[in-house]
């Protein structure tokens, strides 16, 4: 999903660092020239702040025809880096220059875009620490430019709806739960999705994931069929909050995060219990990622 | 890409490039007027940044800085003696700037280089503002915009876009500066600090003469200063004398000026018979107080006086170009002599051969007449075998019986000098003047320029009939020095072999040719007009200036707001020109549709950025069924504009009317 940022207007004009440097050597040429009553020095004076007064709406106009869109983000988990790709697009009639991309609501992350042509598009990807876990809104993407003296930042303020994921951090030191939750009769109950014994095959659906087409199946020219196994569960992995021996309840997401990927990696069914939501076992990218999103919304 | 955090970035390898250029630029004031070992060291910190920045070195050590900079110090110290002043400053600034390169490795010290450099520049124009000079800071200047430029670009590594772009900036700069040097108030600070004179040994021209003293100029081809007639009337180059001082206490072959000379009354110029040269000049700073103008000087510019001996005296000592307008006449308007002053002109070293004497009393013998007395010695400098020579030697403690009656080789000095000794000798008020004799015509800019090497000296003459009469014994030896001029004499005399002077005749040959002559001659007047009209613009000018196209009298903040509104003003059609030039041409079909699409959604169908026309259009059409038909037409027209393969003109603007009309019908 793509979203196109909308631009809010306000004063878009501010000195940077170097103006005050620039005002100190005019101050001090000026000085100069005036006490010496030296015309080529006064010849100096002018030529700077002329030329400073021509970069002005150089500056200020740097930004025109500047659009950025950000795509959708993946989710990260907190403490690592959430990358934000942004493609900024040049709807002018002229190359812009020197862009520089920044996320003021989050931290000082920001990319350089050194050059767009006229008409072109440029991406660029954003990153920034994941701090805390939840779904977080991207806020304000500040486009600002100095070009071409850099005494001057134009800023183009632009607020992307995106918003992203981040889930808890895995961490902790306990130790999977082996035991199972096993619940009387249905023990022997084989679970069909993702395990190891191959149970059979049924018709593809998109969006599935390829890996277990029956690809020899197409080769023979039939129609794609997916392969479907199923687990020994001797039992099901219920991964519980209320079970987690922890005090603080983001530890207890975080060993819960940590649990759901080595289940994932032992691949052991596994399902998720909350206070709030149940998530029956099973195994997969889209499963591992459907608990994690849930840890990560808990309130 | 980079990352943003460029402080923790080196300083990008083409910017640094493009900097170390402008500031090879800003050095060449900086080679002669100050100790030869400030711009080598600089040149030297230059060489070792280039070294150091791709290995990542920088000075890191505040030790070794702390020690760099006393280290400096002390050198300065030594070498000036002292460090207030032009120089002395600026060489700290100069010195400074190489230690700050050595240091800088971040893009905030890259800024802060580009400011030092700036004010480098400055530095620059305090040691010289020749129109060569200029042009290389202007050179400087523009590197600096070059690499700032290049420094926000980026990695982009082209060579000219940079360059046109600050190409371009300082040609949209330009008229401002006009603007701006022509209305920003010149107000004085009235605090001046003082330039160190280094000029008054290089110059030559002095208020004492002694034997050599101007025959050591001839080589220089340094502008003493240019003179314009503007009403047309030219004197002969024979008889343009250019006055600069008077000399009245005689040494022998050594002549010395009064230090300070007092001022004559104004006189009324009803009192002169003959009609009156008008000359506008341009003199070349000098540090000393004299002012030339043609024989004899009769209206002459405020901040000046006429000295006893009618030549002009600044008030002020002149330490920048300076122009002004002045009147000569053919004759001395006010030549009397009271019975006082004629004992002073009679003064006479104590120790005078009895060979002179002898020689004078030869002539006044019989009670003659001043003039015949003067055409005497003329006869004598004419018919003994005298010698006129650029370089005549060195004369010693008796050098006037040594240049009478032995070598009788002599430059315009050693005649001068000579010649109104031996006048004072018999009896005859005589005192020596020195100036100037005649100079180059620069037919493109209808200029006169006066060089030191036309410096000369020759005598004046009291005679009791006529008063002060100029006699120049040179004329008598060397006849064409004073009506060819100097340089055509020398070249005269190099025809004839006369002068072994072999380094300059490659030189003059080239010189010869069209259009190296004209492009001399051009250039001249181009520097020229910088300094009559731009270096000479200062606070007097202005103001006048501004009687002229009638606002002055107004203060500054008047002319400060009004200069700075006007620009700005420009800046800002310049700025809506820009705007429109370069704004989003996008097409024009997805601004219609933009436009319905706010239209639906101040009815309440907002369209979401994934919608596609189609899947919006449904949508809009469920939401706002009495729109229904109007949205699906609008939809379709869009649809077929945007994807068929070629859409017929018609539809678009059915389609614009459709979407003008949605809102105003529903």
């Amino acid at each position: 999903m793509r979203q196109g940022g909308s631009s809010k207007s306000s004063f878009p004009l501010a000195p940077t660092r170097s103006f005050a440097g620039l005002l100190f050597v005019l101050a001090a040429i000026w000085y100069a020239a005036s006490s010496q009553n030296n015309a080529a020095s006064y010849l100096l004076l002018f030529a700077l702040m002329s030329v400073f007064l021509v970069s002005i709406p150089r500056t200020l106009l740097n930004l025109g025809g500047l659009q950025a869109t950000a795509e959708s983000i993946k989710p990260a988990f907190a403490g690592q880096e959430v990358s934000l790709p942004v493609e900024v697009t040049n709807e002018s009639r002229a190359t812009r220059y020197g862009i520089a991309l920044t996320l003021p609501d989050l931290g000082d992350a920001g990319e350089h875009i050194d050059e767009i042509p006229a008409g072109k598009a440029a991406r660029t990807v954003l990153r920034f620490p994941a701090a805390t876990r939840g779904e977080h809104q991207i806020g304000r993407l500040h486009l600002t430019s100095v070009y071409p003296l850099g005494f001057l930042q134009v800023l183009k303020q632009l607020s992307t709806p995106q918003r992203y994921v981040v889930y808890p951090k895995p961490a902790g030191d306990q130790r999977l739960p082996a035991e199972t939750a096993r619940s009387g009769q249905r023990s022997s109950r084989r679970e069909l999705g993702e395990g190891d014994d191959f149970a059979g095959v049924r018709a593809y659906v998109r969006g599935e994931s390829q890996r277990h087409i029956d690809w020899k199946a197409v080769a023979r020219g039939q129609a794609l069929m997916t392969k479907q196994f199923t687990a020994e569960s001797d039992g099901m992995l219920y991964l519980d909050l209320a079970a987690v021996q922890l005090d603080d309840l983001e530890a207890r997401l975080s060993q819960l995060a940590l649990w759901v990927i080595e289940a994932e990696r032992a691949r052991r069914p596994y399902g998720l219990r909350l206070p709030a939501a149940e998530i029956p076992p099973s195994l997969g990218e889209s499963h591992l990622h459907g608990c994690l999103h849930a840890l990560a919304l808990f309130q | 890409m980079k990352t943003l955090r460029r402080q923790d970035t080196r300083i990008p390898r083409r910017p640094l490039l493009w900097l170390a250029v402008a500031l090879l630029f800003a050095l060449p004031p900086m080679f002669g007027t100050l100790p030869s070992w400030v711009p080598l060291l600089f040149l030297i910190a230059l060489t070792a940044k280039f070294w150091m920045q791709p290995k990542g070195y920088h000075l890191r050590s505040l030790f070794w800085k702390v020690v760099l900079v006393a280290l400096i110090l002390s050198l300065l110290f030594f070498s000036y003696g002292s460090l207030r002043g032009i120089e002395p400053g600026v060489s700290l600034i100069v010195m400074l700037t190489s230690v700050k390169i050595l240091e800088a490795h971040t893009a905030r010290e890259f800024h802060i280089m580009i400011m030092v450099a700036w004010v480098l520049c400055l530095c620059g124009f305090f040691l010289s503002q020749n129109l060569a000079i200029a042009l290389c800071l202007l050179i400087a200047f523009t590197l600096l915009l070059v690499a700032l430029i290049q420094f926000h670009r980026g990695s982009s590594s082209a060579f000219w876009p940079p360059v046109r772009t600050a190409g371009k900036l300082l040609a949209q700069a330009a008229p401002l500066i006009v603007l701006l040097f022509l209305f920003f108030p010149r107000f004085s600070t009235g605090f001046r600090f003082q330039i160190a004179s280094q000029r008054g040994s290089s110059t030559g021209f002095s208020d004492h003469l002694s034997p050599g003293s101007v025959s050591s100029l001839t080589n220089s081809s340094e502008v003493a200063f240019r003179a314009e007639f503007p009403d047309g009337k030219i004197p002969t180059l024979g008889a343009m004398y250019w006055r600069g001082v008077v000399m009245w206490h005689c040494e022998g072959l050594e002549w010395n000026a009064p230090k300070n000379p007092a001022a004559l009354p104004k006189t009324s110029q009803s009192s002169l018979r003959s009609e009156g040269v008008r000359q506008w000049i341009t003199i070349e700073a000098h540090d000393a107080r004299w002012m030339f103008a043609l024989d004899w000087p009769a209206n002459w510019p405020s901040g000046a006086r006429l000295a006893p001996g009618d030549y002009l005296w600044s008030d002020q000592p002149i330490h920048k170009a300076r122009r002004y307008e002045v009147t000569s006449y053919p004759e001395i308007p006010n030549n009397q002599l009271h019975s006082g002053e004629r004992e002073p002109l009679l003064q006479l070293p104590a120790a005078i051969s009895p060979a002179a004497r002898a020689l004078v009393q030869s002539w006044t013998a019989g009670k003659a007449e001043p003039r015949a007395i003067v055409e005497k010695a003329l006869e004598f400098f004419r018919a003994q075998g005298f010698l006129y020579s650029p370089s005549p030697g060195e004369y010693g403690k008796n050098g006037l019986d040594e240049f009478l009656f032995h070598r009788r080789l002599g430059f315009c000095e050693h005649y001068a000098a000579s010649f109104a000794t031996l006048m004072r000798l018999a009896g005859v008020p005589a005192r020596v003047v020195t100036g100037y004799l005649g100079g180059e015509y620069n037919e493109i800019g209808h200029f006169f320029l006066v060089r030191q090497a036309d410096a000369h000296a020759w005598c004046e003459v009291w005679f009791p009939d006529r008063g002060w009469q100029r006699v120049d014994p040179t004329a008598v030896v060397a006849p064409d020095r004073v009506n060819l001029g100097f340089s055509s004499f020398l070249e005269r005399r190099a025809a004839a072999g006369q002068l072994d002077n072999t380094q300059g005749v490659l030189a003059r040959k080239l010189a010869r040719w069209p259009i190296f002559a004209r492009a001399r001659l051009g250039w001249q007047t181009l520097s020229y007009a910088w300094d009559t009209r731009v270096l000479s613009f200062d606070g007097d000018e202005q103001e006048s200036f501004f009687t002229a196209i009638g606002i002055a009298g107004r203060g500054p903040i008047f002319f400060i707001v009004g200069s700075l509104l006007v620009a700005i003003a420009l800046l800002a059609l310049y700025t809506g020109w820009t705007h429109l030039r370069t704004r989003a041409c996008g097409d024009r079909i997805k601004r219609i549709y933009e436009s319905f699409c706010r239209k639906a959604a101040r009815l309440g169908a907002p369209r979401n950025p994934s919608e596609g026309p189609l899947d919006f259009s449904r949508r809009a059409m469920r939401l706002l069924p009495n729109d229904s038909e109007r949205i699906r037409s609008i939809a379709e027209a869009y649809i077929a504009l945007r994807y068929a393969p070629a859409s017929d003109p018609m539809t678009l603007e059915q389609f614009a009317k459709a979407v003008s009309a949605f809102v105003r019908a529903s």
